[in-house]
Order: C-alpha cells, then sequence, then structure tokens
C-alpha cells in the first residue's frame, strides 16, 4: 500500500489533490482512500489530507503517521510547530515541496535526508490561472510521482474540479496546469520501505487533581508567539504619495494588523498580517499594492 | 449502478436520494453536516424533488421531523452530536408517536473540553429512547443502510424511527469507492411509503400522540414500544436478506470477521472497527486465534447473535469507544448482562479507547490481545483498561507545561514565571 500526505494551508487545495490524487488511483482499478483533516476549518491554518492507494482492500482509517511520500504545498509549513510535514517519513521516502528554492538548498536548510523535488507551483498557478489556487497542479504532480498514468489524471481532474468550477475556460486552464506539472517532473519509483516504527507501550494513566487534569489554562499571552505573518503569498505596500489617510484600509482589516504611523499614514504589522488583500480591495484610491512574496522564516 | 469514490455525508446523501425521501427538515448550522447541504443543493438544482426545510434547532428540526412522518410522507434528517443532544427531549417524543422517520447522527464525541473527532457517547445517549439503532462501519454501508432502515422502520411490524450512525471524519470525511444502484433497482426494495396507521387525509379525523394519565397506559404504551423494537430483529433479518438477494452486499445484525474458530474475539463498532480486523490479521500472522464482532445494529440488541458468536471463545474483549463516567464501558455492560446466565461463556475484559476520535495502535491491540491470552491463563480479567500510549502521555505532558501545569516554572511570552503550585495558592 502506498501511503501519501498533503500538506497546505487552508484554501491553497490540499484537500482537492489527495482526492485527485484518490480518483486518479480509482481509475486505474486500484483500492483508493482518501481523508482531509482541517480542525477548526481556518483559512490559511495548516491543513493535511491523505490518500491511501493498494492493490488490497484498505484496512485502515485515519491519519497517516507513517507515509511513503508527502507533498508539501507551503514551504512555510516545513518550520510550522503544528504542521510538522516530514515527521513519520519512511526511509526512501519521497518530499515534495512547493518552493522557488532548491532541493540542495532545501536539504540543507531543513536537514532533510530523503529525495526532495521542488518546483515553484505557486508561480505557475500565478501565471496559468492568476489565482494562488494550487489542487491540480499538486494533484499532477503526486500523480507523476506515484506513477499513475496522464489519461487517469485527465479523467479525475475532469471528474473533482467540474464538481466544484463552473467556469469551463477555468477548469480548463486547471487541466493544462495539471499536465504541466505531471510533465514538470521527471518519473520516480517510490521504494516502499518498512515504517521507522519507534516503540510505544500502553501505559497505566494515573489520576490527577482537577487542578491539573480540567481543560483550563494558566498561562497567559502565547498568541503573540504565533507570527501568522508566514500564511502570505502577496504582501500588502503602501504608496503614500497616493493615500489620502482615509482609514479605510485601518477599519477594514480583520486582523487589526493596520496601524497609523506619527505622519498620519496606514502601515501594516508584517509579523501577523495574513495577506488577505481586503486592505487592497477596499482602498478607494488604490495605494495599496499586493507584491508577490516567496520566503519562509 | 456506478461506483465512485463518496464520502460518508455523500453517501449517506444518495441513500436519501435513491429513497425519493418528501420532506426533509434541517438545523443548517454547525454541527449539521454536508449530507443537509448535497441535499439541498440536489434540491435546488431540481435533481430531486423533496420538500427542504432548514428550522431553527436541532429540538425543532425533529419535532418537524416527527410531525411530517405522522402526516404520513417519507422523512429524512440529520445532525452530529452536540446537535443530538439538543434535539434530544424530541427523540423520546418522536419515537412514542410511532413514526418511521429515519436520521443520520455523524458522531462526534461530545464537550467538555469540546474537540471535532469520533466517539459513541452521543449516539449511546440516545440508546433508550426508543429508535432503532444501525452503526455503519463503510461508506457502503452507510448509503445502503439508508435504504434498510426505511424498509425496517416502515414495515407495519416496527413502525419506530431508525438512527444510523457513522463516524465524523473517519467516515464522514473519507471518500472510498461505493456503488450507487439504480433507482429502478431501489424501488423494487423500497416501494413508496403507503401508511395505514398514522397519516394526514380530509374527513377522516385522528388524534395522535395523546397523553396518558396513570401509569397503567404509560407502561402499556412503553412495554409495546419495546415488543416493536425486540421484534424488529426478525423483520431486519427478512429485510436484509432481500436486500443482499438484490443488491448482491448483506448485512446482518453483526459481523463476523475470522471469527468462526477464533478464541480471542476483539467486539467493536463503527469505523474503528477496519482497524481491529487489520489487527485480527496481523495476531493470526503471529498464530492467534483472533476474530472480531463487530455490532451494527445496537439497538435492538442482538443478543442471539451475540451469545452464539463469542460463547466458544476463550476471552473476549469489548472495545468501547465511549465512556460512561462513573461505571466505564457501556457495551461492556451490555454485553456481560448478555453473556451472565450463559453456562458456557468467555472471560470478558474491557477496554476503553479511541475517546475523541484517538487511534487505536497496533501496540494498543498488542496490549489487547496480551491481556486476553494473560486472563486465560490467570482466570481473572480486569476491568476496564484505558488505552493510552507512552507517547500520547509525553505529548500531554507538554502540553500541560504549556498550560502553566507543570512543575518546574515556566514563563510566559513576556517572561513572567508562573508554577502550578501559585495557582493552587490563589
Amino acid at each position: 500500500m502506498l501511503r501519501l500526505r498533503f500538506h497546505g494551508r487552508g484554501g491553497q487545495g490540499a484537500k482537492i489533490a489527495s482526492r485527485i490524487l484518490g480518483t486518479a488511483a480509482f481509475f486505474e482499478g486500484y483500492y483508493a482512500q482518501d481523508f482531509p483533516l482541517y480542525g477548526a476549518e481556518r483559512r490559511g491554518a495548516p491543513i493535511s489530507a491523505f490518500t491511501r492507494i493498494s492493490k488490497e482492500p484498505i484496512l485502515e482509517r485515519g491519519i497517516i503517521a507513517e507515509p511513503d511520500s508527502v507533498f508539501v504545498l507551503d514551504e512555510t509549513l516545513l518550520d510550522d510547530p503544528h504542521a510538522h510535514p516530514l515527521s513519520g517519513l519512511k526511509e526512501h521516502g519521497i518530499v515534495f515541496v512547493n518552493t522557488a528554492r532548491s532541493a540542495v538548498e532545501l536539504k540543507d536548510t531543513y536537514k532533510i535526508s530523503v529525495q526532495v523535488i521542488t518546483l515553484d507551483i505557486t508561480k505557475i498557478s500565478l501565471k496559468m490561472l492568476g489565482k494562488p489556487i494550487l489542487s491540480a497542479l499538486a494533484g499532477g504532480i503526486a500523480a507523476r510521482i506515484v506513477n499513475l498514468g496522464e489519461d487517469s489524471l485527465k479523467k479525475s481532474i475532469e471528474k473533482e474540479l467540474s464538481e466544484i468550477i463552473t467556469e469551463k475556460e477555468f477548469l480548463l486552464k486547471n487541466k493544462e496546469a495539471s499536465q504541466y506539472c505531471f510533465h514538470a517532473i521527471k518519473p520516480i519509483e517510490i521504494k516502499i520501505a518498512k515504517g521507522i516504527h519507534k516503540a510505544n507501550p500502553v501505559i497505566t494513566v494515573p489520576f490527577e487533581t482537577a487542578l491539573i487534569s480540567s481543560p483550563t489554562i494558566y498561562t497567559t499571552g502565547n498568541t503573540p508567539l504565533r507570527k501568522t505573518g508566514n500564511w502570505r503569498v502577496f504582501k500588502p505596500v503602501w504608496n503614500y504619495d497616493i493615500c489620502t489617510k482615509c482609514m479605510v484600509c485601518v477599519v477594514r482589516c480583520p486582523d487589526a494588523c493596520i496601524s497609523v504611523n506619527e505622519d498620519g499614514y496606514p502601515y501594516t504589522d508584517y509579523d501577523n498580517c495574513k495577506g488577505c488583500m481586503i486592505c487592497v480591495e477596499e482602498c478607494p484610491v488604490k495605494a495599496i499594492e499586493g507584491m508577490r512574496e516567496a520566503h519562509a522564516w | 449502478m456506478i461506483k465512485e469514490m463518496l464520502t460518508g455525508n455523500a453517501a449517506a446523501a444518495w441513500g436519501v436520494r435513491l429513497a425519493e425521501v418528501d420532506y426533509v427538515p434541517a438545523y443548517p448550522i454547525t454541527p449539521q453536516t454536508e449530507i443537509i447541504e448535497m441535499l439541498a443543493r440536489w434540491i435546488s438544482n431540481g435533481d430531486v424533488d423533496t420538500k427542504f426545510v432548514t428550522l431553527d434547532s436541532e429540538h425543532s428540526m425533529i419535532t418537524a421531523a416527527g410531525a411530517a412522518s405522522a402526516t404520513g410522507v417519507r422523512v429524512f434528517t440529520a445532525t452530529s452530536s452536540q446537535g443530538l443532544l439538543y434535539g434530544f427531549e424530541m427523540l423520546y417524543t418522536v419515537a412514542g408517536w410511532r413514526v418511521p422517520l429515519v436520521m443520520v447522527n455523524v458522531s462526534r464525541a461530545l464537550s467538555s473540553p469540546i474537540t471535532l473527532e469520533p466517539d459513541h457517547n452521543d449516539i449511546l445517549a440516545a440508546r433508550d429512547a426508543g429508535f432503532l439503532q444501525i452503526h455503519c462501519e463503510t461508506c457502503q454501508e452507510v448509503l445502503d443502510s439508508v435504504l434498510i432502515a426505511y424498509r425496517l422502520a416502515e414495515d407495519e411490524r416496527v413502525l419506530l424511527p431508525v438512527l444510523i450512525n457513522m463516524d465524523g471524519f473517519h467516515l464522514s470525511f473519507t471518500r472510498e469507492p461505493v456503488e450507487v444502484p439504480d433507482r429502478e433497482q431501489v424501488v423494487r426494495f423500497l416501494p413508496p411509503y403507503r401508511p395505514k396507521h398514522a397519516f394526514f387525509k380530509a374527513s377522516q379525523p385522528m388524534a395522535q400522540g395523546t397523553a396518558v394519565i396513570g401509569g397503567s397506559g404509560y407502561s402499556y404504551f412503553k412495554y409495546q414500544m419495546h415488543f416493536a423494537s425486540m421484534g424488529a430483529l426478525d423483520v431486519y433479518r427478512e429485510v436484509s436478506e432481500e436486500f443482499g438477494r438484490l443488491f448482491g452486499r448483506s448485512y446482518n445484525t453483526t459481523e463476523g470477521y475470522m471469527i468462526d474458530d477464533a478464541e480471542y474475539i476483539l467486539i467493536m463498532t463503527n469505523s474503528f472497527s477496519t482497524l481491529g480486523k487489520a489487527a485480527v490479521k496481523r495476531a493470526r500472522e503471529k498464530g492467534v486465534k483472533a476474530g472480531l464482532l463487530r455490532l451494527r445494529l445496537l439497538r435492538p440488541f442482538p443478543e442471539l447473535g451475540i451469545k452464539e458468536a463469542i460463547r466458544k471463545a476463550k476471552a473476549v474483549a469489548i472495545v468501547d469507544q465511549n465512556i460512561s463516567v462513573g461505571k466505564g464501558g457501556i457495551l461492556y455492560s451490555e454485553i456481560s448482562s448478555v453473556m451472565y446466565n450463559e453456562k458456557e461463556r468467555p472471560l470478558l475484559l474491557s477496554f476503553i479507547g479511541g475517546l475523541g476520535g484517538k487511534t487505536i495502535s497496533s501496540e494498543e491491540f498488542e496490549f489487547i490481545f496480551d491481556r486476553m491470552i494473560e486472563a486465560v491463563d490467570t482466570g481473572v480479567g480486569k476491568v476496564p483498561y484505558l488505552l493510552y500510549t507512552e507517547m500520547e502521555w509525553k505529548e500531554m505532558e507538554k502540553l500541560k507545561n504549556v498550560a502553566g501545569k507543570g512543575n518546574k516554572n515556566y514563563s510566559n511570552c513576556r517572561g513572567e514565571t508562573h508554577n502550578i503550585t501559585e495557582h493552587g495558592k490563589e
């Protein structure tokens, strides 16, 4: 059985990518199962999705703790303590990362010992779809890496996306982007290895008083430690030559990230601005521009 | 017939579509499920000819479902977890009306602490209400169970509502290949509902759901519900045999897996049974004569099927994905009561696992088999074992530290230090 895991941020398309892969495998006659996990359904928050592909009936459910391959749709997740996308990855496993950086650079930065494949699919999707939506592209890459045929991929994209994309032209663009990504990756063979299973004995749970065992948090103020600015694809940049200090952006920012400087001009807290681009949309004089950002910190 | 990748939610919606339901009342907000979303979309597209109404709560939703069912139409509704409990009062009420509506519950663990993933305290809270309960392991079974449920509920010998249970996430969001039968085939199995006892017709007045003062009247009605529910076991067998003949898939009240010669048996329900089956396979490879019994019907309780399946085993481990706080596993108690008066009976062990969707690892299954073997050697079994691993405990310790419950001082992001004893003093 092949166990594949996708990591992305809510809204990027990791769930649909896992479905595209599942359906493509199903079309090729395999037993397939796919399953997303997105906690409290918050856009931008780390999510994962899982696809199992097997010649035998699948006697597994739920999360995949020891994947044969992982597909990381957002490089910033590699350092995210909540996502830890590389955990449990098997020996000989393959990691795909959506990044502008090279595989060598990535292996070095994040100390990854297994094979890494990189491709900047956000760039490709912005170019081919005009939006950073990665489901069809990641689906294409995953289909290639697990060695499924191009025809199954095409059929799967048609099946999965025609239910959610009503615009014919956009559906076509998605198909093209998917095939482009499929061919951008060289065929590889995933070697299915045994998991590196750590012994994990059953223990006796001791009694603890309600002081400890109630769901109460005594510590205060850890939200500032969570830098959500990492989620951005675009960052808002103000042009003070045009800005009229009308404050519409300050009011509209859903995360209260925008403040006013000594001269009365708005600026944002890039540590926490998620790049939703609402300010760019709302600015009546178009003084704010969305600039593409490719980074991880 | 088409076969495609469907989630448990989609499979339920397909079942409802094929059953040609007349009326769907729904509470549309969390914790409502995609089942209702899909039905609403089909109804709005004109794919399905069903009346759809949104209500202001699950309490109103179940009331509307019961009332509509009492007018003689085929009714479906769905909820999940907290929603089921919010409508709880009406479960007993509509069951007493003897109306054959079908409701799907997507199991999720109950608050507090608030969480997302499944266990069965929600559905088991509804255990005594008078609804029949069918618990599903696969997405295919969810679709098929909707069709079976209507046949069962609408049978003149039964006339009780049915709750179908599927696990949140592990079935509701999990896609697997599902055969969607043709409408023509379904009609042969499930003809339109023609009620004889409760309906709404001009110039034929009746009073339904009347009050009774005095225990003898009340007892009579309750005992009759009990007889109808117990009798539903036989009706279920008939219905599922016919389903098997028509669709080539059959579902008994219980399902045995490698159970015929099994000496050590796991008893489980719902989607985690899949994990249990894998554990049985692994145990067999090691030479342990393992087997699994999955309970599909929980109300009526399939006593005979259980007795016959486990009587000859050496030990049986009941894996409860629920906890009756202050007692233990709910199914353990139920199965013990079934076996107590039997001359030939296995040792019964109780395990609580998978609460809040916590996975049951291969080590935990090995632990269960080890405890069964040990119990047979010593002749006694401990009750209950809580399944929890060392890694999970370490993770919990870390979280407790973050929450300010560690033994050591810790500092928050502003550099202030606290410790647990300080809080105790406060």
